[in-house]
Order: C-alpha cells, then structure tokens, then sequence
C-alpha cells in the first residue's frame, strides 16, 4: 500500500501567483529555459516588468502584432540594450517614488558577450534591477553558435570537428564570478534541478535589488544543441552539480558562500558521457576541461574561505 | 542651499544654452556621457542636479549607447528624458536610434555636430547628422545659443504631442556654437510649465506599467509591420505643420519667433537665393544685406527643420525663382554633392528646371567666411544669366 | 488619394495581452504520451514541479498530464521517483475527435 505525501514540496511555498504564460508556448521540447521562465513567473509574481532580447526566450517574451503569449509587462530590445533599458525603466520609477521589480531575462550570448558592456557598467553603478542569466552555452536561436561561455572542446557550428580544428579552443568566461567581482549587492549560481535553492535565490534577488543589482547565473543545458535525450534534461543539470561542473553559490558585495557543498563530487566524465557535444574528446582534451572545471570550483571555495559570507542568524 | 531661479539675460555658451533648455523642461532621467564639444552639456547638467535646480535621476552611463537605451525605455514607461551626443557617439548609439524611433518615443536630444570618424576629426561638420537623417527622427537645427535654448523648449512640445510621438534631435555647429558666448535670454521656469501645459490636457500615450498588459517591442508580422512603418510616416508629415504652429506659440508665449519649418530672409521678391542651415547662416545674412544694397535681388532660405524635409514650404518659396545655390557643410557619399542639395534637386518638378548649384564649405571647421560667400553668389548670378555653371563646387580646394 | 485601412490600435509596438493572449497546440507536437500509474503514485510532487511547460494537473491524489500542451518531453517519467509514470507511443492511441 502505497502512502500518500500530505504536502506537496516546500517549494510551492514560494509560489506568489499562478503561471503568466499561455500554456502553449513555442520553445523545444524539455528545454530547461521553459521551466525557468514559468517558474520564474510563480516566484516573483505579475508585478514585475520583463526585459527580453533576441534569444530563444524572445520568441516568447515578445508580443506578434497585438498578440502577446504572456500577461506580463514586457519590454522588448536589442541585444546590446538590454541593462542599459533596464536601467531606464528602473530609475524612472525610482523617480516617481514607485517600488517596481525590473527583471532582464538573457542568454548567455547577449550577458558574456554583445551586453556584457552594458551589464558590468549597470552592475558597477548597482543599479537596482535583477539580471537573470540562463547560460546554456552558446548562441542556440540562431543554430548552436559558440559564445564566450561555451567550454573547452564543446563542439558548435561555429567550432565544428574536423581534421585542422576540433571543437571551440578557448576555456570561456566564468560570467557569475566575474559578476560577483563588481560587488554588486547579490551574485548567486542556481539551476533547474535544485528548485528549492532557485526560488529562495530568487526571492532573495528581490528583496536584495532595493540595495542594488542582483544578478543570477541559472545553468539551463540544451538538449536539441547539446545533443541529449530531452528526457534527461533535470538530469544533466543535477549532474553538473554533483560533479562541481557547475557550482551553486551566492556572494553579496564580493562575500561568497556555497550554497550546495558537494562532500564527494563524481568524476566529470559521468556528466560528458550523456552529452553528445563533448562526445569527440580525447584525454588530452578531457584532461583540459576537468583542469578548468577544477580551477573553478577551487577558485570559489578559496573565495568562501578568504572572504566568507556569513549565514544570516 | 537652493539658489531661488528668475528668468533672465545673461551671457552663456550655446552648450550651456541647451543644458538650461533642458532643466528648465524638467526631465526625469538624464544619461551624461562626454564627447567634444558636447561635455559642457553634460557638466552643466550635473552642476544643476548639484545645485538643486534639476529635480532628475543623473546616469552618469558607460557609453552613448547606453545613454540612448535608458532615454527609450524611460520615455516608454511614462517619463521624460534627456540626453546629448556628438559625432562617434552618434554612430555608437545607432541602433538605439533606430529601436527609439521604431517604438515612438518621446525622446529630446541634442546632437552637437561634429566630423564623423573615418578622418579623425575634432572639428565641426553637419556629416553626424547626415548619417543618422533615416534613423526616423525629427531632425531640427539651430543657428545661434538663443534659438539653441528655445529649440529644446520646442522639442518637448512637438515630441510629446499626441499626434506626433516621434523623437526629436536638436542640432547645432560644434566649435561654432557649442564655446560660443552670447547673451540668452532664459525663460522663467513657471513659463515654461505653462508652455508645456497644454501637452497634459491631452490623450495619455501607451505607458509600460508593472502588472499591465502592455509590452513593448512586439514582432511586427506582415501587414502589422507595415501599418505601423506607414503610422509613422505619416507621423513625420503631420509634424511639418505641427512644428510651425508651435514656433508661433512660441512667439506668442516668449516673444520669438523664427519662421517654423525655414526662415524666408528677404525672399519676397529675391531672383537668386542661397540655402544654408546652422550658424553659417548668419554670415550669409550679413552678405545678402550687403549685395542687396549693391542692388542684387538676392534672399537665403535658413533649413530649420531637416527632417522631415520642408517640401512643401521649400516648393512654394523657389517657385519662379532663376537660380538657387545650396551650402552643405558635409557630404553625400554616392552622388558626390552635398546632401541638402541632392534633397532640394528632388523638388525640381514643382520648382521648375531652374540651376541649382550645390557648394561643399565649412568641413572640418574651416569657416564659411565672407570671402566665399561672395564667391557663391557670383557664380550663382552668373548661372542664373544663362552662363554655363559647376554643378558642384568644393570651395576650399578651389582657393 | 487612396483611403488606406488601418487596424492596428497602437502608434508603436506594442501588444495588449488584455486583447489577444496567443497559445500554440503543443499537444500536437507529441510523439509519446506520459501515463500517470494512479497505484504506484505517492503524491510527491516533483512530477509537476519539473514539468517544463507546468501542464501537470493536481487531481488530488495524484496527477495527470493536460494533454492540450503536453509536448511529450518524458522528464516527468524520468524525475518520478516510484517509477509511477510511463511514456507511451502516441500511435497507440485514438482521440476521440477523430473518426
């Protein structure tokens, strides 16, 4: 005899209002950026203005014609003006005297990459609006292109496999880390396998943007450009943190904790096995991307030693 | 310790001039970023927010592009902007031009002319203004500090009016007019909130609210992009005539008043003319007076507003006349002439075939000087007698 | 001067999701269905906490997918910890509608 759970998980607490979004909308199937979108919307509520850019998100987030998949307030820009638009719409109402929850939503290739400009000069004045990065490494709209976050080796259509070159042969940005070093008012990592952690994120990113600029580094695999079964999309994501791939922590004004303290964190061949974009390393190359993976995660531990964030009492 | 604000004379530059046409609008967002010669716009500004004469959020942004981004998405969630640029700051902010003027933002800036890049240059030309005449803005220019002042005063007007939401950029000659010091007559600022007043008796355009079920920035699909392409085309139109209304309210309200969409200097029963915008155009004035003594039937045509192109006004004041020369002071790349001539020649069918003569000066700060203004006007008489003509003269090379 | 017809309501872009909220047929793109075991079922949840497009339904003791939307992606099955739902060819079923 099976028992029924009570309750449903803690994190419907967290839940202000109901999904803002249309229940068709076009984004591929099992695409983590969906759930994070929804997700997102149930957290903060309806009251906030979205700022979108041309992405896979765009599709959504802005209107055709009069239509609109959404019944959120949306702001739709240019790649290049995506904080810097925040930025007016969030000092106008600061002017009015009017508290308004600013969010931009991005890919990684406008935040590391077109809008990264924009953004560091927005987080260097710690303007007080949230910036929500889903980085699923690489320009996936328009085709799998590679972006200044996509890994060592990654295979993209810009960094294809072939005999003279094989894969993208740069490491990449650490974007969240190169955020937190503006000190800005809040920095955190998250991802859509550990909700919990996303929503108490997210709900901390609004109360922190009254002080200044919160930003958020949402890790949101893609399963039609990375190439993975769309069933395993939770499951890639849970892998990267269990691997120390991809870190979850948060760092208020340069102060860094760890949210999610693997004790023993798997080999990274257990997350590069299931997908296909990584599927052409050599040792060589996989000796190269744990090196980096490790650097990493030994660079935010050393910051949560040497400048520790205290847990609130 | 606020400083108690009357209206007044007193002798500033034409940057200064437009700093307090634009505090005394009462912005709500600023964005500052410094080019030559526009920085003492912005220093101004800030000097005011210090002071407590600006009531307005001061960005003090990283780049012009950003500056441009802030003053679209402030306007659309209600507010009222302002912000300034040169040449390369222009070309930085381009596709936020583009984006502002898609959207029907309210926008006011000023744009200080300055050589654009390519040959670096820092020295005054009308090529910035040139370059950005699609981006689908009102484009209006000023001659000296004073109309600089009551320009911007005028922008908000035509910008925020109802029927027209188009974003307006007010020109004005970089090194000429922007260190220039004259006396300007400021306007009190309670005359000003009455001169505005009216824009707040009307229908409230579309604002981006929190909650509300507007966005902004939808995909135009089809007919939708179409439509909307073509509302804003007729939007330019309406703002010809709308733009003359205002400069005779203005007149009413301040006492100035400068002739709308172009100033018609002694016109009336000219045969010649010569057409020329900015502070050259004082310096044709003085000649005209000369020549006219001398017994020349000659006039100018002062461009005010360069977009949208004064057609109508323009057709109506050539008609019948023998020969015009127009003074451009940057380039139209292409058509090798100058680009206020090359849009003046595509009036000819309601002008009538008539010689029309295009005069490239005043690039790189080299002056319009009297000299070659006399030039110009020979060689404009001597076309309008039937004698053969240059279609195109680049008057400094010829020296 | 020819009368042009105008319809948009709007001088700029803008879009009124009071007027015309958009929703896509996200049922059609399935090629498998998930099929929810209601026995096996313990009410956890995480079913319709990782569904991307949240179509799960609450039904009390259990959960059922909305077969408008459901675009058959399988996290739901694959997330579940008792094994609770399977993915099931489409082909194996029959709408009413159709016939």
């Amino acid at each position: 005899m099976i028992v029924k759970k009570k309750k449903l998980p803690k994190v419907f607490d967290y839940f202000q209002d109901e999904d803002a979004f249309a229940g068709g909308i076009s984004i591929c199937s099992g695409c983590p950026m969906e759930l994070l979108l929804r997700f997102m919307s149930k957290v903060l509520g309806k009251d906030i203005i979205i700022v979108g850019t041309p992405s896979c998100s765009a599709i959504v987030l802005y209107g055709q014609n009069i239509g609109s998949w959404h019944k959120l307030a949306y702001y739709g820009c240019l790649m290049t003006g995506v904080a810097s638009s925040a930025t007016g719409i969030s000092r106008y109402y600061r002017k009015i005297g009017k508290d308004v929850t600013v969010v931009c939503f991005t890919g990684d290739g406008c935040a590391a990459d077109v809008g990264f400009q924009p953004l560091s000069g927005a987080a260097e004045r710690n303007e007080n609006f949230i910036y929500i990065c889903y980085d699923n490494e690489g320009y996936m709209n328009t085709g799998v292109q590679r972006s200044s976050t996509t890994p060592f080796g990654a295979k993209t259509s810009t960094t294809p496999i072939g005999v003279a070159r094989r894969g993208n042969e740069t490491t990449g940005k650490n974007l969240p880390f190169i955020m937190a070093m503006h000190k800005v008012s809040y920095a955190a990592t998250a991802t859509l396998s550990h909700l919990e952690d996303l929503a108490k994120k997210l709900i901390k990113a609004k109360e922190k943007k009254n002080e200044g600029f919160a930003y958020i580094h949402v890790f949101s695999p893609c399963p039609t450009g990375w190439g993975f079964p769309m069933d395993l999309s939770i499951e890639v994501c849970r892998m990267a943190v269990r691997t120390n791939y991809f870190p979850l922590w948060e760092a208020e004004r340069g102060k860094f904790r760890l949210t999610r303290k693997i004790k023993k964190p798997r080999p990274l061949k257990d997350l590069v096995r299931m997908i296909r974009k990584f599927s052409h390393l050599t040792d060589e190359e996989m000796g190269m991307l744990e090196k980096e993976v490790h650097e990493r995660y030994k660079l935010i531990e050393g910051m949560t030693r040497m400048m520790p964030l205290e847990e609130n009492p | 310790m606020k400083r108690k604000y009357k209206g007044e004379v007193r002798t500033i530059t034409g940057n200064a001039a437009a700093a307090y046409g634009a505090m005394l609008c009462r912005p709500d967002v600023v964005a500052l970023y410094p080019i030559t010669p526009q920085t003492e716009v912005v220093e101004q500004l800030s000097r005011f927010s210090a002071d407590g004469l600006l009531d307005a959020e001061m960005v003090e942004v990283e780049g012009e592009n950003t500056a441009m981004n802030i003053a679209a998405a402030a306007t659309i969630s209600g507010g009222r902007v302002f912000t300034a640029s040169s040449s390369w700051g222009l070309a930085f902010m381009y596709d936020a031009l583009l984006q502002t003027a898609g959207f029907r933002a309210p926008v006011v800036m000023v744009n200080v002319n300055r050589e654009m890049p390519g040959i670096l240059a820092v020295s005054t030309g009308q090529q910035d203004m040139i370059g950005t005449r699609d981006a689908g803005w009102i484009q209006i220019i000023a001659e000296d500090c004073q109309e600089i002042l009551d320009l911007v005063i005028m922008a908000y007007r035509l910008a925020e009016d109802f029927d027209i939401q188009v974003p307006v950029m007010v020109n004005y000659d970089g090194f000429y007019l922007s260190y220039l010091s004259e006396g300007v007559n400021i306007p009190a600022r309670e005359e000003v909130d009455v001169f505005l007043a009216p824009l707040k008796e009307q229908p409230e355009r579309p604002k981006l609210v929190p909650g509300g079920p507007l966005g902004c920035g939808t995909h135009g699909i089809e007919k939708g992009f179409v439509e909307l392409r073509y509302k804003h085309c007729a939007a330019m139109e309406r703002a010809k005539k709308k733009f003359d209304e205002i400069d005779r309210l203005f007149g009413e309200s301040f006492g100035r008043s400068y002739g709308g969409q172009i100033e018609e200097y002694r016109m009336e029963d000219a045969e010649i003319a010569l057409v020329a915008s900015g502070s050259a155009a004082g310096t044709v004035k003085t000649v005209i007076d000369s020549k006219r003594k001398q017994g020349l039937k000659i006039g100018l045509v002062k461009l005010r507003m360069f977009r949208p192109f004064p057609s109508e006004r323009l057709s109506r004041v050539f008609r019948g006349k023998k020969a015009i020369g127009v003074i451009d002071r940057s380039v139209c790349f292409g058509w090798n002439c100058g680009p206020i001539y090359m849009e003046l020649r595509a009036l000819s069918p309601e002008i009538g075939l008539i010689p029309i003569m295009s005069f490239i000066d005043g690039l790189a700060n080299m002056d319009i000087s009297i000299v070659h203004i006399e030039r110009m006007i020979d060689s404009v008489y001597a076309a309008s007698q039937g004698k053969p003509y240059q279609r195109v003269t680049w008057v400094v090379l010829e020296e | 001067m020819v009368k042009l017809k105008i319809h948009t309501k709007y001088e700029g872009a803008w879009s009124n999701a009071d007027e015309l909220l958009l929703c896509l047929d996200t049922g059609s793109w399935r090629a498998e269905r998930p099929m929810v075991d209601e026995e096996k079922c313990n009410y956890c949840g995480l079913c319709i906490l990782y569904c991307p497009t949240q179509c799960m339904t609450n039904m009390e003791h259990h959960f059922v997918p909305n077969l408008d939307f459901c675009k058959g992606c399988g996290i739901c099955a694959r997330e579940c910890p008792r094994e609770a739902i399977s993915m099931v060819a489409e082909g194996n079923f029959r709408d009413e509608e159709e016939i």
